[in-house]
Parts: C-alpha cells; sequence; structure tokens
C-alpha cells in the first residue's frame, strides 16, 4: 500500500510532465528547442554539486551544448574512492539558450570505518548520534541555479574581459544525527557564487575564477558552520585545463575550503568527548587539489578522470584517491 | 542582511566590469594587419601553418568540410562563389595570422550582415576548421593560433 500510495503521489506531476512533452512534439517545437551547436568540448563537465564546470569547482560557462539558439542537458555519475570514503554522484542539468543552467543532484557519501570508533561506543549506550557502525552513510540533495551575467569564454580572443557568471546552490543534508555529533550548526544551506572563465587559444590554455561565498564544511557533507565559524564567507577556486586536443583537456583545481569545525570533537548527545579519550577524535578540514584529464568522445559524452587530494575529512588524514566522471549530454 | 550586502556588492562589480567591457564589444573587422589577441599568436604561426601554400591548403580542406556539412553547406552554395571564397580567405588567415598579405574582400560584417547566420552555424565552421587542420596535418596547438586569430569575427558575422 504505501509504494501504491508513493506512486500515486507521483501522478499528477508525470500527467503534468507528458503533456508538457506531448505538447512541445505535437507542436514541432521541440526541435526548434533543442541544440546542440557548441563546439565539442566547450560546455565542459559535471562538478560534484552538479553545475556545468570542472570536477569541483563550478565555471561561468552553462552546462551541456546549447548554444544562444537553444536548449541543451546532462546527466552525469560520479564516482570517488578515497582511503575512508567512497562519494557517488547522480544528476541533472539542464542549460537554455546558453544563458541560464539549472542542475540537481544527489551525493551519497559513505564513510568506511571513520566512524565505528564512536559508532560502536554510541550503539552500546544507545545514544542517537546518526551513526550505524559499519554502514554510516551521509545523503546531500543539491539544487543549482547559474546565470551568466556578461563576456565570452571563447569568441572574444582579442580582449581579456572573461565570461562571468553568478550562480548559487541550496544543500539538504540528510544525516541530521551524524552532523550534530559533529557539532555542524546547520544541515541544510545555500551558496552563491561567481565565476570567471576565459580561454587563451592561442597557448591552448582554460583559466576558471570562481569566488564561492559559502558556510559549508566539506562542501556540505558534513553540515554548514559550527563552533569556530558560523557566518558565510568568500572562499576562491580555481581551475586550469590544458587543451591537448579538440577533445582531451588536462588540468589541475583548486578549492579553498573553511575550518568551522576545526580543532572540534565529536558530541556524543550532550557530550563533547575530549578529542584524545578514544584516540583520534579530533577534527580537520584542509584545501581541496585535483589533477584531472577530460576526453570528450563526441558531444553525447564525456569522460572525466582525476587524482583527488583532498587531505583531512573529518577524523581522518591523508584522503587521496582517484574520481572518475561520466556525463551523457542530449 | 550581511549576504544580501555582499551579494549587492558582487553585483555591483559584475556591472562596473560590464559597463568598462563596453568599447571592445564593438563589432569586428578585418583591419589589414595581424589581428591581436590576448596573449599574442605565436611569431612564427604562419610558418608552421606552412606560409601560403600551406594556408591554401588549409582552406580547400575548410571548404571540403564546409560542403560537406548539411547544417550549413546551403549557406555558402547560395550567397557566393566558393572558387571566390577560397582565394579571399586564403588572403585573410595569411594576414591575421601576421603575412604581409592584403585582404581584397568585404569586411565581415558586410560580407555576412544579410544572413542571418546564427552562432549554431558560425559553430559549424569552426569544428570544420579543427577538421582542416587534422586533414593537412597542421598540429592542434598551431591550429589555435588561427582559431584565436579568427574567434573575433564571431560579433560580426553571428547576426541572429
Amino acid at each position: 500500500m504505501k509504494g501504491l500510495i508513493g506512486v500515486n503521489r507521483y501522478l499528477p506531476s508525470c500527467a503534468a510532465l507528458l503533456a508538457l512533452s506531448a505538447a512541445l512534439f505535437s507542436a514541432g517545437a521541440w526541435a526548434d528547442l533543442y541544440n546542440d551547436g557548441k563546439v565539442l568540448a566547450t560546455g565542459g563537465v559535471s562538478m560534484t554539486d552538479g553545475a556545468g564546470g570542472g570536477g569541483i569547482t563550478p565555471w561561468a560557462t552553462i552546462t551541456g551544448y546549447g548554444t544562444r539558439d537553444g536548449i541543451n542537458g546532462d546527466v552525469h555519475y560520479t564516482y570517488v574512492n578515497l582511503p575512508n570514503y567512497a562519494l557517488n554522484s547522480i544528476g541533472g542539468a539542464v542549460g537554455l539558450w546558453d544563458r541560464v543552467e539549472l542542475s540537481y543532484t544527489n551525493d551519497v557519501l559513505t564513510t568506511g570505518s571513520t566512524f565505528n570508533t564512536v559508532g560502536l561506543l554510541t550503539d552500546t549506550l544507545g545514544l542517537p548520534t546518526g551513526i550505524a557502525p559499519w554502514n554510516t552513510t551521509i545523503k546531500m540533495d543539491v539544487f543549482g541555479a547559474k546565470v551568466r551575467v556578461f563576456g565570452e569564454a571563447i569568441y572574444d580572443s582579442d580582449n581579456l574581459i572573461p565570461q562571468v557568471a553568478v550562480g548559487g546552490f541550496y544543500k539538504i543534508n540528510h544525516n541530521r544525527a551524524l552532523l550534530k555529533t559533529l557539532q555542524a550548526s546547520k544541515s541544510k544551506d545555500w551558496e552563491a557564487y561567481i565565476a570567471a572563465t576565459k580561454i587563451f587559444f592561442p597557448i591552448n590554455t582554460l583559466v576558471n575564477v570562481t569566488l564561492r561565498y559559502t558556510a559549508a564544511n566539506e562542501t556540505g557533507l558534513t553540515g554548514f558552520g559550527g563552533p569556530k565559524g558560523n557566518k558565510r564567507e568568500i572562499r576562491p577556486e580555481v581551475s586550469l585545463a590544458y587543451l591537448l586536443n579538440k577533445g582531451t583537456a588536462i588540468g589541475v583545481e583548486y578549492q579553498k575550503h573553511g575550518g568551522n569545525l576545526e580543532g572540534q570533537s565529536v558530541d556524543l548527545n550532550g557530550v563533547v568527548v575530549p578529542g584524545d579519550l578514544l584516540g583520534s577524535l579530533t577534527q580537520h578540514e584542509s584545501d581541496w587539489y585535483d589533477a584531472f584529464i577530460a576526453f570528450f568522445p563526441s558531444k553525447n559524452l564525456s569522460i572525466t578522470m582525476a587524482y583527488a587530494m583532498l587531505g583531512n575529512i573529518t577524523l581522518t588524514p591523508n584522503q587521496s584517491g582517484y574520481y572518475i566522471s561520466l556525463q551523457a549530454s542530449f | 542582511m550581511k549576504s544580501l550586502k555582499v551579494i549587492t556588492q558582487i553585483a555591483a562589480s559584475a556591472m562596473l566590469l560590464f559597463a568598462a567591457a563596453q568599447p571592445a564589444l564593438a563589432a569586428q573587422d578585418p583591419t589589414g594587419s595581424k589581428q591581436t589577441t590576448y596573449p599574442g599568436i605565436s611569431s612564427d604561426a604562419l610558418e608552421k601553418f606552412g606560409g601560403e601554400a600551406g594556408v591554401h591548403n588549409w582552406v580547400e580542406a575548410l571548404f571540403y568540410y564546409i560542403m560537406l556539412d548539411n547544417r550549413i553547406n546551403k549557406i555558402f552554395i547560395e550567397h557566393g562563389n566558393v572558387a571566390r571564397q577560397i582565394a579571399l580567405n586564403t588572403q585573410l588567415e595569411q594576414m591575421v595570422l601576421g603575412g604581409a598579405v592584403q585582404y581584397e574582400g568585404a569586411s565581415m560584417s558586410a560580407a555576412h550582415a544579410d544572413l542571418g547566420i546564427t552562432l549554431t552555424q558560425f559553430n559549424a565552421v569552426v569544428e570544420a576548421a579543427y577538421n582542416a587542420c587534422e586533414r593537412v596535418n597542421t598540429p592542434y596547438s598551431v591550429c589555435n593560433q588561427l582559431i584565436a586569430a579568427l574567434a573575433p569575427f564571431e560579433r560580426s558575422i553571428v547576426t541572429r
């Protein structure tokens, strides 16, 4: 019965969607709206928050292959394998007339053995910490929107004015009990950013600089704010990509992180455990780096492989590992 | 409220930058000399392209791909003589790469004013340009010198 009720809830929206598609197709409007006229690779890839950009940084480019003449979209799946964590990100985005981008992504972070010491203890004591020993998972929904404001990343090679876009994310982290244990202030929050992107063809190089206004801990996977700071702050991010040929780019990225939970221990249902009582229970957060190679075999597919160097994440140091992202555009 | 203030400040700086950018957004036309780009086109670009003969081969390949592309070939068939366009493009491409060659054709905006060219069609020619570089074995990094030189013509060619 529960399943049926669930289906019923979605029926009206499904019907609306069908009616919308029917209207689009019957009018032949879709043929006019659909566009894949951007040059190969210039739509970028999907970053872990779901927006068009690099691997971890949103760019000023609008996702997909639509030019100002139409709309285009993409879906992506990203997997990051770190010593103590695995991130699975799946989502979709649409680019409207190369002006507006709307995105959604669902991040699922499994935490391996990270919280086992805490989990076993609190499980025995029956404390609600959001930690299931051996199986603690963090799920987060990320809604994104971006508007291109001015500038041409590609065509205006005769000036230095970058393409500039402003955007934002609204993130809902669903493991509220764990965030409380980690002493994060909030489980839902928004972030805003301004991104500037320019391709310098004479040196085959793309440069992107983004300033993100955020209070996120580990992009929101461990919540927002904490004992060391609750206010949003401006954090810079940089992507450099070198174009090897029309379908291959290599590059590096940097993302500044905050210190809202820096040096903090865990809060077990109101009792903050001294950091060294149960071994190392002190949290740290490092800036993120990655080095990537992105392949664009066609306008319908991109494959990005990266080595991510994320440093300290919550209780665990040296979190470096491989990243792979597949993006299908249509 | 503080966040609202920051957003307002970001928006204000963006508007200022935009205003500063305006003069640079005027229509782009061949000026009878090497195209100015940032950073500049490498000084040996024309030589690496194979000089006049190499550029001519590239233009031949460009039109080969354009005429096979069903998205755009009709425009080229309906408007103008392909042999003449190949000759004029050979002049233009040498000139924008820094060659001592005078382009004798009409300005980019005059030549395309009535065609209603879309950005999608312009990009189809960019794709043909990269295919042409591969066809004549001009390395991608050399090809991008020419792409950099031609890209600003987008502002005078695309009118829709």
